[in-house]
């Protein structure tokens, strides 16, 4: 077991890749009682090409299957599996994301028991053709849910907006259309090839011994048997830079419209050093021109387009991510001009210098130290970082490195006209009286 | 957990110490009587506040300055419980032992006594432009509840079934209130607030108790202040309709449901209440999510809850909006069972592991140990994890089949999709 120290932070991280291939990491927390653990599979919607485990041609599988899957997970011949968490009393949860499935729990009590389960019921699939039918109904519920969400919808809509054939456009849960193809043989085939443990992390944070708690997953998973661990083939279409559409406007029943401006980075096949440093210095040069302290907030407060609603993001992934700016306002054709000028001002003249840069990453280091009291996000944020080559513990020390002209350079990647789409919600036309 | 010093009459300082965390929270609670015209202006109030004072008169400048100490988060909200409103000032700040800095605590408070005592005002009132734009953010924020249908349908009960009672009023106020508050009105609130609301300052992180006190003593200018007397009437009146349908432009229908209990925070069966809650709908092994999810697969989510302030018990589901009735139908009978005594010692006992998980993990977080700590402490035997899971361990299956059977159904409300309305 390899035990890394993070002086600076009072952190010890422990980590240990098992013969199987599962990247096992524990960080204990002084005076937590309880303990929080993910077990995530590097497998999320965006995975709908590959070639099944031992095969040789590549498949498509339904839209939502991903998660589909993590909902079946959890129906076991002798029962639901959330019976048997509530008895050993730990609340357990999962979530489906573009690149991540996780299961999860957290629990302060009888630890053992609630990782054993947590490892055994997701390494025990059972699906049988009529407890998938049974869930259609379920499934099908919760995605009529969030298409009464207009901030869901405002979403997902940029993100069509932005993507012409890559899989992130699709939305996670599927359609309730999509979802009736999907039978136990999909299930089983997508089980097989994307949860080897290989493929995974488990990660355990919180009232934790890691040297207890590594005997008791290595003893786990060596009464197992898996197969070889081995390459997934997945297939990506070609993405052009391009936008696939510039602007796009939907109806719906809202109260004020929406309005988020995307914008789509040149460059998405960075990995590991080369991604953590420019997702920081894109996330700064952000919060730089977007943030509660530029001109550009204060102006755009001011003069009432934008409202509490106002929020600002930047995303990235193997392949594909997304910067995305926007808020509810009266006004969404002004709003995105002035976004998109803001853009085009800062390529013209870069505004910001040294003090505005040490600010930012002031802001951002007490950003990331009050994180470190959540042991979700640890566990979350962590996972998501291993499978991208990242340490989520490099953080500070890249912040500390990064200089004025790296912000420069990865705003450079994220701000072409061509680049930028806009996605707008409206409430329908008023009648006239009649 | 928490150490108390009281600064004056009304003012008490709660400090725990404790290394757990890598950073300090504070939250000042200033707690009033709660009415919509209070409510609407003290939420105006928070917001104009938060936005700018005399030494960083802009929203820019003051938001600088918390950049500049490592990102320190500083908000105003506003909230309630049980027939008080609530607005707090709430910070959190890196604990400086991390950093390569020192003295960022006091800076902080001096920051928070800024927000609090020196307003951004011009002509004895706060800056016109500022209050009319906040004014009008906090009534945009109350209009945009109609694009989150689950909070909507939630509210629209609460108007129809307990009108004008403390349950019904939004934290955040009504629209009409917010539009008739004047700049006048709202420096009154503010003086109120300041001068007579109950005060409690709360910290957790690496500090010493005399530490946050004598500041707050030395530099804050609480003085004593009386409980207010006439608080709002809780009582709970049968509402004059028991079944309402409402339609709007969506997909999915909510189904909402009001239950009447005379057991509530303050009460001895409260821990029966809250066990009951539990088998009937709280959790994933509840009898609502078994039976109405996983058995008949007609609902993503369904679930109960107990609003112990009043003694309501709330039931919410999202299905098709044709379902309504075979839904009621269905909740109704989980109800019957247990009033039946039909509970199981799985159901039982997984209920009471939950509840003790839920109550000791609350505890790891700063937040949830001020939000605990402020509502037990009312009680005489304020917080203590240990007697409350004692607590929940003596209660019988009986107790909680009689709590059942004590509930009664005052109203159900179903939103849903106009389509439903013509095919009805």
């Amino acid at each position: 077991m390899h035990k890394v120290e993070f002086k600076q932070l009072d952190e010890t991280l422990y980590h240990e890749k098992l013969d199987n291939g599962l990247e096992v990491f524990i960080l204990p927390k002084k005076g937590f009682s309880k303990t929080f653990a993910t077990f995530t599979t590097k497998y999320g919607s965006i995975d709908n090409h590959f070639v099944p485990r031992g095969e040789k041609e590549a498949i498509k599988v339904p839209d939502g299957i991903a998660h589909f899957l993590e909902h079946k997970m959890f129906e076991k011949e002798e029962g639901d599996i959330f019976q048997q968490f509530s008895k050993q009393g730990a609340s357990a949860n999962a979530f489906t994301s573009f690149t991540r499935t996780a299961y999860l729990f957290s629990a302060t009590g009888q630890l053992n028991e609630n990782i054993e389960t947590l490892l055994d019921f997701v390494q025990e699939p059972y699906f049988t053709e009529s407890t998938v039918e049974k869930e259609k109904g379920i499934i099908a519920q919760e995605i009529t849910m969030y298409d009464d969400q207009p901030d869901w919808r405002l979403y997902f809509g940029i993100i069509e907006n932005m993507y012409k054939n890559h899989p992130v456009k699709i939305d996670i849960a599927g359609t309730v259309e999509s979802i009736q193809d999907i039978t136990a043989e999909h299930l089983y085939t997508c089980y097989n090839t994307f949860y080897h443990p290989s493929n995974m992390v488990l990660f355990v944070v919180g009232a934790v011994d890691p040297e207890a708690m590594m005997k008791l997953v290595k003893e786990n998973q060596s009464r197992k048997t898996f197969e070889d661990a081995h390459e997934i083939e997945r297939i990506f279409p070609d993405e052009p830079v391009e936008t696939a559409v510039k602007e796009r406007v939907l109806t719906m029943s809202v109260q004020k419209p929406k309005v988020f401006v995307g914008i789509k980075p040149e460059k998405m096949d960075m990995q590991g050093s080369e991604m953590l440093k420019h997702e920081l210095a894109a996330e700064l040069a952000f919060e730089l021109l977007f943030g509660r302290t530029s001109d550009f907030y204060h102006n755009a407060y001011e003069k009432n387009w934008i409202d509490e609603s106002y929020s600002f993001d930047y995303s990235l992934e193997n392949g594909f991510g997304y910067a995305i700016i926007g808020s509810d306002t009266a006004e969404p054709q002004i709003l995105a001009d002035e976004i998109k000028h803001t853009i085009a001002n800062a390529v013209e003249k870069w505004p910001f210098g040294q003090a505005d840069l040490d600010r930012m990453r002031r802001k951002k280091i007490g950003f990331f130290l009050r994180a470190l009291n959540s042991p979700e996000y640890i566990a979350n944020q962590f996972t998501r970082y291993t499978f991208n080559g990242m340490n989520l513990f490099e953080v500070v020390p890249v912040l500390e490195e990064i200089e004025v002209t790296d912000l420069q350079q990865a705003f450079a990647l994220v701000s072409a006209e061509s680049q930028q789409s806009v996605f707008t919600i409206e409430p329908p036309a008023k009648k006239e009286a009649e | 957990m928490f150490e108390t010093i009281r600064l004056a009459k009304g003012v008490n300082v709660h400090v725990n110490e404790t290394t757990q965390f890598k950073t300090i929270n504070i939250s000042i609670k200033f707690k009033d009587k709660l009415s919509k015209e209070k409510a609407s202006a003290r939420s105006i109030l928070a917001n104009v506040l938060q936005h700018s004072n005399e030494a960083y008169p802009s929203h820019t400048a003051l938001r600088m300055v918390l950049d500049d100490l490592y990102g320190t988060s500083l908000y105003m909200d506003s909230s309630k419980r049980g027939n008080e409103h609530i607005v707090s000032l709430n910070v959190e700040t890196v604990n400086d032992q991390y950093l390569s800095e020192s003295g960022v605590l006091e800076k902080v408070l001096n920051l928070m006594y800024l927000v609090l005592f020196k307003p951004n005002l011009e002509h004895d009132l706060f800056k016109e432009t500022i209050f009319q734009r906040e004014k009008n953010a906090v009534k945009e924020r109350i209009e945009s509840l109609i694009d989150d249908k689950t909070r909507y349908a939630q509210q629209r009960m609460m108007d129809l079934a307990l009108p004008d009672h403390p349950a019904s009023i939004p934290a955040t106020g009504t629209i009409e209130e917010v539009e008739a508050i004047s700049n006048e009105k709202l420096m009154e609130e503010y003086r109120t607030m300041i001068e007579s609301n109950e005060v409690e300052i709360y910290a957790v992180g690496d500090v010493k108790p005399e530490t946050i006190a004598a500041y707050i003593r030395d530099y804050f200018h609480f003085t004593d202040r009386e409980k207010p007397l006439a608080a709002p009437s809780m009582e709970l009146k049968k509402p004059a309709q028991q079944r309402v349908a409402e339609f709007e432009d969506m997909k999915q229908g909510k189904l909402h449901m009001t239950f009447f209990s005379p057991v509530t925070f303050r009460d001895e069966k409260f821990p029966v209440m809250q066990l009951f809650n539990g088998i009937f709908g709280g959790y994933a092994h509840s009898k609502l999510f078994v039976n109405i999810r996983e058995k008949e697969s007609m609902a993503y989510y369904v679930s109960s809850s107990y609003s112990s302030q009043f003694g309501l018990m709330f039931v919410l589901a999202g299905i098709d909006g044709k379902l309504e009735e075979k839904a009621v139908k269905l909740i109704l009978q989980q109800l019957e069972e247990i009033k039946a005594g039909n509970i199981t010692d799985v159901e039982f006992g997984q209920t009471k592991a939950l509840l003790t998980n839920q109550l000791t993990e609350a505890l790891d977080s700063a937040r949830g140990q001020i939000d605990i700590y402020d509502q037990y402490m009312e009680l005489d035997e304020g917080f203590e994890p240990d007697y409350l899971i004692s607590r929940w361990n003596k209660v019988t299956k009986e107790d909680i089949a009689q709590a059942a059977q004590d509930l009664s159904l005052e109203m159900t409300y179903f939103l849903s999709g106009k389509e439903s309305e013509i095919n009805a």
